[in-house]
């Protein structure tokens, strides 16, 4: 009986099913991973009457003037030229704050609106860099972005 | 004199396959995210995702198709939908279609829908301001412009 008894207590399961399971799981899960970037958004309100909101607001108007390939020529802010490389691009973010009195949230941030008039060609990233500009900074002593201007709208197509 | 098999201890690789097991789990993600990988969208470092869970989305993926080395096989933009890759310009049945679905499965409301336009960095924002007016036409008013979140310059 006591022979019997400490037989018993030797038996130990077998873990290979549950190990074979484990590693099934984790293949799965493995394969099934993916690593999506996050992404952001602007948003742009466009009706097709071309008020939106149906308040008129006061516009800044920026323009982007591409080459035959769709490359950035020329950034004006109404009549101004502020160039075609990446230092343009933080000009005009400076101009929109200037535009907006300095003062970002304040209540011309709510009611400037800016419209983006670019040519048909110019490719989507110049479009995103001038939004991103005139939209606002990120602050790298407080970690936050702030927003200079939150209407924007793009200018009909021009061909 | 027959020697006994050693016994491997599993428990520490048990431990280890569960850890991974979990990890797994908790980092992956089921949802259906609409995005195309062949659409490289250009990066900002302001755009952020909306604050607020828009009520009702369409993702509108536009890009080119590309040969292994990255050039464009096709020179104008396509709308990468289901199954299928389609011009902009055969969008507007397409349109029609979904604005349908949408009616019957919200009678009497307006348009409610955003428009999300995932488009490749190299894609003429004309053909995208065609896109958005086929959606104008059809009644449709709200749209947003996706971007790669970019890392805050030191």
């Amino acid at each position: 009986m006591r022979r019997r008894e400490s037989a018993l207590a030797m038996v130990k399961p077998d873990m290979t099913p549950m190990i074979d399971c484990v590693f099934q799981l984790m293949i799965f899960f493995m394969l099934t991973l993916k690593f999506v970037q996050a992404e952001g958004t602007f948003d742009i309100n466009m009706p097709a009457d071309g008020i939106p909101g149906g308040f008129p607001t006061e516009d800044i108007k920026v323009r982007l003037v591409a080459d035959a390939d769709g490359n950035l020529v020329s950034l004006k802010i109404g009549q101004r030229h502020l160039g075609n490389d990446d230092r343009a691009f933080e000009r005009l973010n400076s101009e929109i704050l200037r535009a907006i009195g300095g003062t970002p949230g304040g209540p011309a941030s709510k009611d400037t609106e800016v419209e983006i008039d670019a040519d048909h060609k110019l490719h989507y990233e110049y479009v995103i860099k001038a939004m991103t500009a005139c939209t606002g900074r990120f602050d790298q002593r407080t970690q936050q972005a702030i927003r200079y201007i939150e209407k924007i709208k793009l200018a009909p197509p021009r061909r | 004199m027959a020697m006994d098999a050693p016994e491997v201890d599993m428990t520490p690789m048990i431990d280890c396959v569960f850890q991974l097991i979990t990890f797994f789990m908790l980092v992956i993600n089921f949802e259906s995210t609409q995005a195309d990988e062949r659409v490289k969208l250009p990066e900002s470092e302001i755009a952020k995702p909306p604050k607020v869970k828009r009520e009702d989305e369409v993702t509108i993926n536009v890009g080119f198709i590309r040969n292994a080395d990255g050039s464009k096989r096709v020179k104008d933009p396509l709308v990468f939908l289901p199954g299928e890759d389609v011009s902009i310009s055969q969008m507007t049945p397409r349109i029609k279609k979904d604005l349908q679905m949408y009616k019957l499965q919200h009678p009497g409301d307006g348009i409610k829908t955003t428009i999300k336009l995932r488009s490749d960095s190299e894609v003429p924002i004309g053909a995208i301001q065609d896109l958005i007016k086929l959606y104008q036409e059809e009644g449709y008013e709200k749209f947003a412009l996706q971007a790669m979140e970019e890392a805050p310059k030191e």
